[in-house]
């Protein structure tokens, strides 16, 4: 029974992790198409990889983009989660339900409607509509992971900080700020990787030369057909593993996932 | 003392709709020691806290020292408090935390450090300075809280509760520390409680509250021995506590004649369970319950007044639950509650 | 009090404003278009769609792929948990990293390596026909089972972590207890473990079958325009056609789906919380 067990658990663990390694090993590959095993090991992939304009463009945008839209999710997000964990605010439930609204709505209907509706007739540039697709869909996530931090500290330390002198923001800023910081840049994090990874919002919201990079990947795959998408591939499995390692050291990230 | 040092003024607070206290008046002398005593929801948190200004008064007013601070902003109140909680950052150590008011304040870093040592040494808690509130106990805590409220020189420091989280041992120390450091700091303080044995023991003063209205105020020898009312003695621990019509005690079946004549303007009569002698009396019950607590035996009767407690001596001779046993309600061991 | 409310509603203001104007109001005139053909407001827009024998066939193979993947991902989740649960704390703590780890990288590259995997050079028609199963590379790229073990492969994570996370707060002796009883495993599974745990399933389950409804990423790889779903077909009928017709009503279907699940969801869990 303990065997048994255990040979599945390794089974559906090879089925989870083995595809990463052998795009890993796809990637370095000598050949000229896509194959494994791979027509010998070197560099030359990895290398190209960085040598296509249009990876290192989109590679910019998504950084950019995952970045800037997590901050302000951030910045519009901790006041709403703290209004909603400290304050009776009224009509707070049909406000929660607005506040996480974008985790419901798929994120195709989004770019699509934010083309069709905002960039077309305004004429806004598609990174901005980028930007506000990103923003929208990260907000749930930055309430929520603040939220569960705010509900882990006593409120009334707050108002012990007013009593001895400070003022309302100023208790916020030197007591509560402090104590959810661990949960503010868990929220960063998980933003990020969800901006940085996110393809269905993403895909309408192109325009010449400015694609994000999964976008930017599809796009290139359905003409190409070499081991170039398998080196960028195992390239972000890494930066993730690295990013979620290094989380997960500083803050124990998997308490807020 | 001329003028009074707190003094509310026809306070009312209220939640939404709801009024939580009701044009509530009393007044506190300096450096005196009050309790505000009553059972949870009678409107004592609330007092305090609008007291320290965390609430709004929806009416009346609050005077500091003569001046007006109903309007002043709980940060500018000067205004201690020790939160039942204890409420401590738990991102800074011992000494920062009671460092903080002093920093908000600006107070010289020398200075500050003086006072930080002296008010740690108030509560002897020197050699845990640099712990973290999370790493020290409850009573601890507790302390560290009290000094970060002391080392501003509050001249009013309220306390919520400030024994209940304690267990049995530590309460008794923590109360002679509030009263050593109550006298050497000479700070008035006005704390909230739910226990009489904690307020009578400590207060030079009790305020008891009651449905957002104050039922008596008065020194703990006048609220044990003289309780103003019935809602005040049954809470003092007159358990059997019965309002007067006439010479007839208002029972939970019907009238119950007294047996001797109730003075004139008595609303009620009080009698502690050691003051109902049991085997003689005009009155007659079946005990429904007994249990021995090594010096005495604590009865519970079942009678047309309703339950009566009595406590007699474990000499005298014992009563089986499930008899019939007369009793005696004594005016010579009663208090009468007069009218109001 | 009206203070506190005010400034509550102050801090809330700035977030709620902007996922209205900026998000659900955009979103909102996209479905109602759904609604209107050039003679004003109308269904012929779903009419049409639900008469396009292509669309059924998209329609119902996206269905049918979200419950068989639903499905097949409970049964494999619940065995994967159940295995966790008996592992030591250490190996646990190390597994639910495998698990979330794969959540954590990008779509395209997971999903690409299946396309690796099952191409026609791929590892598994080499290693086949090396071992000498097969003579011919095996077609498995651009199948419904390409797509259905892309999917299987993303989602499953998300149904696992919920289940293990409802079975460590079973009380402990429960297992033990029916064993004692001589319960079988399977009576053990179906009357202790599968009512007790119906929360896990709800959250994981909702999460798999919305996420392979409204999958975009691995039908468009590992499916191609053979095997198209709903998103794909979306995408497909605005970048190649111009018909907005079709893909607001697609939009439609998704977001109701999507939004019924999620509601049922809400009211199992709460029910249940209430029934506690």
């Amino acid at each position: 029974m303990k065997l048994a067990g255990h040979l599945f658990l390794a089974a559906v663990m090879l089925f989870l992790i083995g595809p990463f390694v052998i795009i890993c090993f796809a990637g370095l590959s000598a050949g000229e198409s896509l194959a494994f095993p791979p027509e010998g090991l070197s560099l030359r992939w990895v290398i190209r990889v960085f040598e296509i304009e249009s990876f290192r463009s989109s590679f910019a945008l998504s950084l950019a983009l995952g970045i800037g839209a997590t901050l302000f999710a951030l910045i519009l997000g901790i006041p709403a989660a703290y209004a909603l964990a400290r304050y009776d605010v009224p009509g707070g439930e049909a406000i929660r339900n607005v506040l996480t609204a974008p985790i419901i709505v798929p994120g195709i209907i989004v770019g699509l409607a934010l083309l069709r509706h905002l960039v077309i007739p305004s004429g806004l540039g598609v990174r901005l509509a980028l930007f506000l697709a990103h923003s929208a869909l990260l907000i749930p996530y930055a309430v929520r992971v603040v939220s569960a931090s705010l509900e882990n500290l006593r409120p009334d330390i707050e108002e012990a900080a007013i009593l001895l002198g400070t003022s309302r923001i100023g208790a916020f800023l030197r007591v509560t700020l402090p104590n959810i910081r661990n949960g503010i840049m868990a929220a960063f994090i998980i933003g990020f990787i969800t901006s940085f990874n996110e393809v269905p919002a993403s895909l309408f919201l192109t325009g010449p030369g400015v694609a994000t990079l999964p976008v930017d990947m599809l796009l290139y795959m359905e003409f190409n057909f070499d081991p170039s998408i398998a080196a960028l591939s195992g390239l972000l499995a890494l930066m993730s593993l690295t990013v979620v390692l290094v989380a997960e050291r500083l803050l124990g990230l998997s308490h807020y996932v | 003392m001329s003028e009074p040092f707190l003094k509310l003024d026809d306070l009312t607070l209220a939640y939404g709709d709801s009024i939580a206290v009701d044009r509530l008046n009393f007044e506190m002398r300096e450096g005196e020691l009050v309790a505000l005593l009553g059972p949870s929801g009678c409107g004592k948190t609330t007092t305090m806290r609008s007291i320290a200004g965390l609430m709004k008064a929806r009416s009346g007013r609050i005077l500091l020292d003569g001046r007006d601070i109903t309007r002043v902003p709980a940060n500018k109140r000067g205004i201690g408090l020790v939160f039942q909680s204890y409420a401590l950052f738990p991102h800074l150590s011992v000494r920062e935390n009671v460092a903080f008011g002093l920093r908000i304040a600006g107070t010289p870093a020398d200075e500050r450090d003086r006072r930080v040592a002296s008010a740690l040494s108030a509560v002897g808690l020197e050699s845990f300075a640099d712990r973290a509130p999370a790493a020290l106990s409850g009573g601890q805590q507790q302390r560290v809280a009290l000094a970060r409220s002391i080392v501003m020189e509050p001249r009013l420091l309220l306390l919520d509760e400030p024994l209940s989280n304690l267990d049995a041992r530590l309460r008794l120390g923590m109360r002679t520390e509030l009263a050593r450091l109550q006298r050497e700091l000479g700070i008035a303080m006005l704390y909230v409680t739910h226990d009489q044995v904690e307020a009578l023991a400590l207060a030079d003063r009790v305020i008891v509250m009651q449905g957002g209205a104050i039922e008596q105020i008065g020194t703990p020898e006048d609220i044990y021995e003289r309780p103003a009312s019935p809602f005040v003695a049954k809470f003092i621990g007159f358990e059997n506590t019965f309002e007067t019509e006439g010479d007839m005690l208002k029972g939970s079946a019907g009238p119950v004649p007294t047996g001797f004549a109730v003075p004139a303007g008595t609303r009620g009569l009080a009698w502690r369970p050691k003051s109902v002698p049991l085997g003689t009396g005009p009155h007659e019950g079946r005990i429904i319950g007994a249990s021995y607590q090594g010096e005495s035996v604590e009865y519970l009767l079942e009678s047309p007044l309703g339950e009566v407690k009595a406590e007699r001596p474990a000499a005298e001779p014992r009563h089986a639950p499930g008899t019939e046993v007369q009793f005696d309600l004594p005016l010579s061991g009663a208090v009468v509650l007069p009218n109001a | 009090m009206t203070d506190t409310r005010r400034a509550g509603l102050m801090l809330i203001a700035p977030a709620t404003l902007f996922i209205l104007v900026g998000f659900l109001l955009p979103v909102g005139v996209l479905l109602s278009g759904a609604f209107r053909t050039d003679a004003g407001w109308s269904l012929g827009n779903f009419v049409e769609f639900f008469t396009t024998p292509l669309y059924l066939d998209v329609f119902f193979r996206t269905f049918r792929l979200g419950l068989t993947v639903t499905a097949v991902a409970a049964v494999l989740g619940y065995i994967t948990a159940i295995a966790i649960t008996e592992t030591s704390p250490s190996w646990r703590g190390r597994l639910v990293a495998l698990l979330v780890l794969p959540l954590m990288i990008s779509p395209v590259a997971r999903t690409y390596a299946w396309l690796v995997i099952l191409g026609r050079t791929g590892f598994l028609n080499t290693a086949l026909q090396t071992v000498g199963l097969t003579d011919e590379p095996l077609r498995i790229l651009f199948t419904e089972t390409a797509v259905f073990i892309g999917l299987i492969q993303l989602f499953f994570p998300l149904m696992v972590l919920p289940l293990l996370s409802s079975l460590e707060n079973l009380p402990r002796d429960v297992i033990p207890a029916g064993r004692v009883l001589g319960a079988s495993w399977f009576a053990i599974f179906w009357r202790v473990i599968l009512p007790l745990t119906r929360e896990g399933l709800v959250v994981g389950g909702t999460l798999t079958f919305v996420g392979s409804l409204t999958a975009y990423v691995t039908p468009a790889i590992l499916g191609g325009s053979k095997v198209l779903m709903l998103e794909t077909l979306l995408y497909q009928r605005v970048s190649v056609a111009n018909d907005y017709a079709s893909a607001g009503v697609i939009a439609v279907i998704l977001i109701a789906m999507s939004i019924a699940t999620n509601f049922l969801l809400k009211r199992i869990a709460t029910t249940r919380r209430a029934a506690r």
